[in-house]
C-alpha cells in the first residue's frame, strides 16, 4: 500500500522558484501599508510623546515623522525597503536553488 | 477493398462494423441470436421492453459519447437516478448517505462500523490480493460485510476471498496523487450531449426505448452502407492455415452450414468458444487454458404488475441473504416508454447463476413463481398483483476474474498472437469486464487497425490515460471541418494540467529559503547598525543596542555589527528552514486530502460497478 508519506513525495519532486518581482511587490505592499497604518494608529491615538520609538525610524528613513504627513513618507520608505527585501529574498532563494541543483 | 468478418452483433461487433463502413471498408456480421445488441439489447414481450442489466449511457471517452449521439441523435432521455440497498428489512440509499445509513443500521452498529473503518485506516491489509482485502481497506471490514460481501457473492457465485483484487481496481481506477489532483482541480465529465455534468451518480442518459434502440439503429446504418448482418448463425468452426484465418463456418437453426470467407476476422465470441472452434485445434495447453476460463450466467424474471408505481427506484440491490435474488430493475423508471400502459409496472428480477445451477434449467412457470415469492418475502408486491411473467436467460454474461484467469488468458493470447488477421474485442471476446463504452472502443480500434492504424486493443479499460488522451489526438471521423476563430490563450491555459499541478504543488527548498532569510536578516542588521555608526552622535544606537539581549556580544559598533550580522543570519536561516518545511508539509497534506476525496468520490458507486 502507498503511505501518505510516499504519496506526498509524488508531488514533491518539483522545486518551486520564487518570482522575485512578485515577492518584491508583495513585500512592498506589506512594508508600505504596515508602516503607514502603524504611524496613523499612533497619530490618531495621540498622547504626550506620540510614537517616541517609531520615530527612531527617521534614522533610516529620511523625512519620516509620526505625523499625518510622516505616515505618507513612511508609506514610501516602507514600500521601498519592503520591495528591496522581497526582491533579495526571491533572488537569493533562486540562486541557492540553482546552485544546489547544478 | 478488404472484407472483414465480425463474429457477434453486440456493441463491440456492431461498432466495429459501423466504424469500418465509415472508413469505406466492407464487413459481414454473424450473430448467433435473432436480435442485435448482445448484452445491451432490449427484449420485447407483449409491448413491454426489458433492458438486460440496466445500461446507463455515460462514458469518459469523448469519442464514444460522440458515437452515441451520432447514431441515435436526440433520442436520449436524461433520467434521475435513485437506487437503494435492501438489507435486513431496511432500505439504504445508494450511494450511501450518512444519516440514512445511521438510521438503518442503528447507533450501536454505526459505532462498530466507525471503529472498523478506523481500524482499516490504521492497520490496513498490506497486500491487497483479493476483493475482500481491497474493499475492507477502503471501507472497513464491517461496512464491507454489510454492503458488499453478500451482493458480490450473489453476483459472482464465489467467495470474495477468491475474487482477484485486480477486478476491483479495474472497476475503480486507483488514482495516483497527481491524477487525483488533476481530477480535483481541472476535470469535469462530459455527457453524451457535450454538456458538463458533475457526476453520473444523480442522473444518466438513456435511450427512450432502452439500449437496444441504439443497436437496432446501428445495425440499420451498417446494412444501409451495403454490409450484411446475418442473424441466427452460430459459429461452429474457424479454419486457419499458416497464421491466418481462412474462413468461418456457421450453422443456421435449419441445420444449414454456411461458409464465410474473410481477409480479416474480428471476434466478440467468448474466448473459450473461439479456441474450441479453431480448426485445427490449438495445442493442448492452450485448449486447457481456454476451457478453464469461467463465465457467470444471468437470468431475469420479468413480472408485469397491476400497479402504476411499485417503488421509486430505478433499481434496488438485494443484499438480504434469505433470497437468491440479486437486483430488481424497475424498467418504467428508466424510461416511461418501456411499458405499454402507464397503469402497469414491469419489474426485472435478476438472478446470477452458473449454467450448472438447477435454477438455470427450471421451466419458466417455476422461475416466475420463485420471483413472485422472493418479491413477496421482501415486501415489495403481493402475489395477486402479478398479471403476467416471463424470463430472459443470458449465457456468459460476466467473464469471471478468479485467481487463475490471468495466467490462462495469457496462454490463450500468446497463442492467438500467431494468427495475424484476427482481433479479439468486446467483453467476452477479451474475457474482460468491459462496460458498453469500453467494448465499443475496442470495436473502433479494431476497425481502424484494419485501415492501417496500430492501436493496442488490450490497453482499453486498463490504462485510463489511453482513453482520455488517445481519442483526443485523433481526427474525428465523419465530421466536417468548421473554421474557428483564433483566440489568444493565457499562458496558464497553454500549460498542461500536469504542469499546472506540478507548479501549484511544487516544494519550496527549505535550505534555500533559510539561506535567503538568513542573508536578508544578517544584512539588515548590519546595515541598521552601520547607518547609525556613520551618522554618529552622542548616544549612538541606544535603542538598537537592546538587541544584545538576543544576540550575544552585539553592540552598535563595527565589531558588534559583524557579530549581529552573523547571529541574525543564523536566526534567519532557522526561521526560513522551518517556514519552508511547514509550508511543504501543509501543501503535501492538502494534496493527500484532495486525493482521498477524489478516491472516495470514485468509489461512491462501487456497487454499480460490480
Amino acid at each position: 500500500m502507498t503511505t501518505p508519506a510516499h504519496e506526498r513525495l509524488e508531488v514533491s519532486h518539483a522545486i518551486a522558484r520564487i518570482h522575485a518581482g512578485v515577492m518584491a511587490l508583495v513585500c512592498a505592499i506589506l512594508g508600505g501599508s504596515g508602516l503607514f497604518i502603524m504611524t496613523l494608529w499612533l497619530v490618531i491615538k495621540g498622547g504626550v510623546h506620540v510614537g517616541a520609538h517609531l520615530q527612531l525610524l527617521s534614522w533610516y528613513f529620511w523625512g519620516y515623522r509620526v505625523t499625518w504627513l510622516g505616515a505618507f513618507v513612511g508609506l514610501f520608505w516602507g514600500a521601498l525597503a519592503g520591495g528591496i527585501v522581497g526582491w533579495v529574498i526571491g533572488a537569493v532563494y533562486n540562486l541557492v536553488v540553482w546552485m544546489r541543483q547544478r | 477493398m478488404a472484407h472483414t468478418l465480425i463474429i457477434g452483433a453486440g456493441p463491440a461487433g456492431l461498432t466495429a462494423a459501423y466504424e469500418l463502413s465509415k472508413l469505406g471498408e466492407r464487413s459481414t456480421v454473424i450473430e448467433a441470436g435473432d436480435q442485435v445488441g448482445g448484452l445491451s439489447r432490449t427484449v420485447m414481450y407483449r409491448g413491454y421492453r426489458f433492458d438486460i442489466g440496466g445500461h446507463r449511457f455515460f462514458s469518459k471517452v469523448r469519442l464514444i459519447n460522440e458515437l452515441w449521439r451520432e447514431i441515435l441523435g436526440e433520442e436520449f432521455l436524461v433520467r434521475p437516478r435513485l437506487s437503494r440497498i435492501h438489507y435486513r428489512n431496511h432500505y439504504f440509499n445508494y450511494p450511501l448517505k450518512p444519516l440514512n445509513a445511521l438510521a438503518g443500521l442503528g447507533a450501536v452498529e454505526a459505532l462498530l462500523v466507525g471503529l472498523s473503518y478506523t481500524k482499516a485506516k490504521c492497520f490496513p491489509h498490506q497486500a491487497e490480493t483479493n476483493f475482500e482485502q481491497w474493499v475492507s481497506n477502503r471501507f472497513g471490514y464491517r461496512l464491507y460485510e454489510i454492503f458488499f460481501k453478500t451482493y458480490t457473492e450473489k453476483v459472482w457465485g464465489i467467495p470474495c476471498k477468491e475474487i482477484s483484487a485486480d477486478w476491483a481496481s479495474q472497476r475503480i481506477k486507483s488514482l495516483s496523487l497527481s491524477e487525483a489532483l488533476r481530477s480535483a482541480l481541472f476535470k469535469a465529465n462530459h455527457s453524451a450531449s457535450g454538456e458538463i455534468i458533475t457526476t453520473l451518480i444523480d442522473q444518466f442518459h438513456y435511450p427512450k426505448y432502452g439500449p437496444g434502440m441504439m443497436w437496432e439503429r446501428c445495425a440499420e446504418l451498417v446494412s444501409r452502407s451495403g454490409n450484411e448482418i446475418v442473424s441466427q448463425a452460430r459459429v461452429e468452426r474457424i479454419r486457419h492455415r499458416h497464421g491466418r484465418i481462412e474462413c468461418v463456418y456457421a450453422r443456421t437453426p435449419a441445420g444449414q452450414l454456411i461458409e464465410f470467407g474473410a481477409e480479416h476476422l474480428i471476434s466478440t465470441m467468448p474466448v473459450r468458444d473461439l479456441i474450441n472452434a479453431l480448426d485445427p485445434l490449438p495445442p493442448d495447453d492452450v485448449v486447457r487454458a481456454a476451457n478453464a476460463l469461467r463465465y457467470r450466467d444471468y437470468l431475469t424474471v420479468v413480472l408485469m404488475v397491476k400497479r402504476a408505481a411499485v417503488f421509486p427506484d430505478n433499481w434496488i440491490y438485494i443484499h438480504s441473504p434469505e433470497v437468491k435474488l440479486g437486483r430488481i430493475q424497475n424498467y418504467k423508471n428508466w424510461s416511461p416508454s418501456m411499458v405499454p400502459d402507464p397503469s402497469r409496472t414491469s419489474l426485472g428480477l435478476e438472478y446470477f447463476l452458473w449454467d450448472q445451477d438447477e435454477e438455470w434449467s427450471w421451466p419458466q412457470e417455476r422461475l416466475v413463481e420463485l420471483g413472485i415469492r422472493d418479491c413477496a418475502r421482501i415486501g415489495l408486491i403481493d402475489h395477486s398483483e402479478v398479471e403476467d411473467g416471463t424470463i430472459v436467460r443470458m449465457e456468459k454474461a460476466y467473464p469471471v476474474y478468479d485467481r487463475v484467469y490471468q495466467d490462462h488468458l495469457a496462454t490463450v493470447r500468446q497463442y492467438l498472437l500467431g494468427i495475424t488477421n484476427l482481433q479479439l474485442i468486446g467483453r467476452n471476446g477479451q474475457h474482460r469486464y468491459n462496460n458498453q463504452d469500453h467494448s465499443m472502443l475496442t470495436g473502433v480500434y479494431a476497425a481502424r487497425n484494419i485501415a492501417g492504424a496500430q492501436y493496442d486493443i488490450w490497453s482499453v479499460n486498463v490504462e485510463q490515460a489511453y482513453h482520455e488522451e488517445g481519442p483526443a489526438k485523433e481526427v474525428t471521423w465523419g465530421e466536417r471541418a468548421v473554421p474557428t476563430a483564433l483566440r489568444p490563450e493565457p499562458p496558464e491555459a497553454q500549460m498542461s494540467p500536469e504542469k499546472l499541478v506540478e507548479a501549484a504543488f511544487a516544494r519550496l527548498d527549505p535550505v534555500a529559503l533559510g539561506a535567503s532569510f538568513g542573508f536578508v536578516a544578517g544584512l539588515l542588521l548590519f546595515l541598521a547598525t552601520a547607518i547609525l555608526l556613520v551618522q554618529g552622535g552622542v548616544m549612538v544606537g541606544k535603542t538598537l543596542s537592546l538587541l544584545s539581549y538576543y544576540f550575544w556580544g552585539y553592540s552598535v559598533t563595527w565589531r558588534g555589527a559583524l557579530r549581529g550580522c552573523m547571529q541574525a543570519g543564523i536566526g534567519g536561516f532557522a526561521l526560513g528552514y522551518v517556514v519552508g518545511t511547514l509550508r511543504n508539509w501543509g501543501v503535501g497534506a492538502y494534496a493527500v486530502l484532495l486525493k482521498r476525496r477524489a478516491e472516495a468520490e470514485a468509489s461512491r458507486d462501487l456497487l454499480d460497478k460490480l
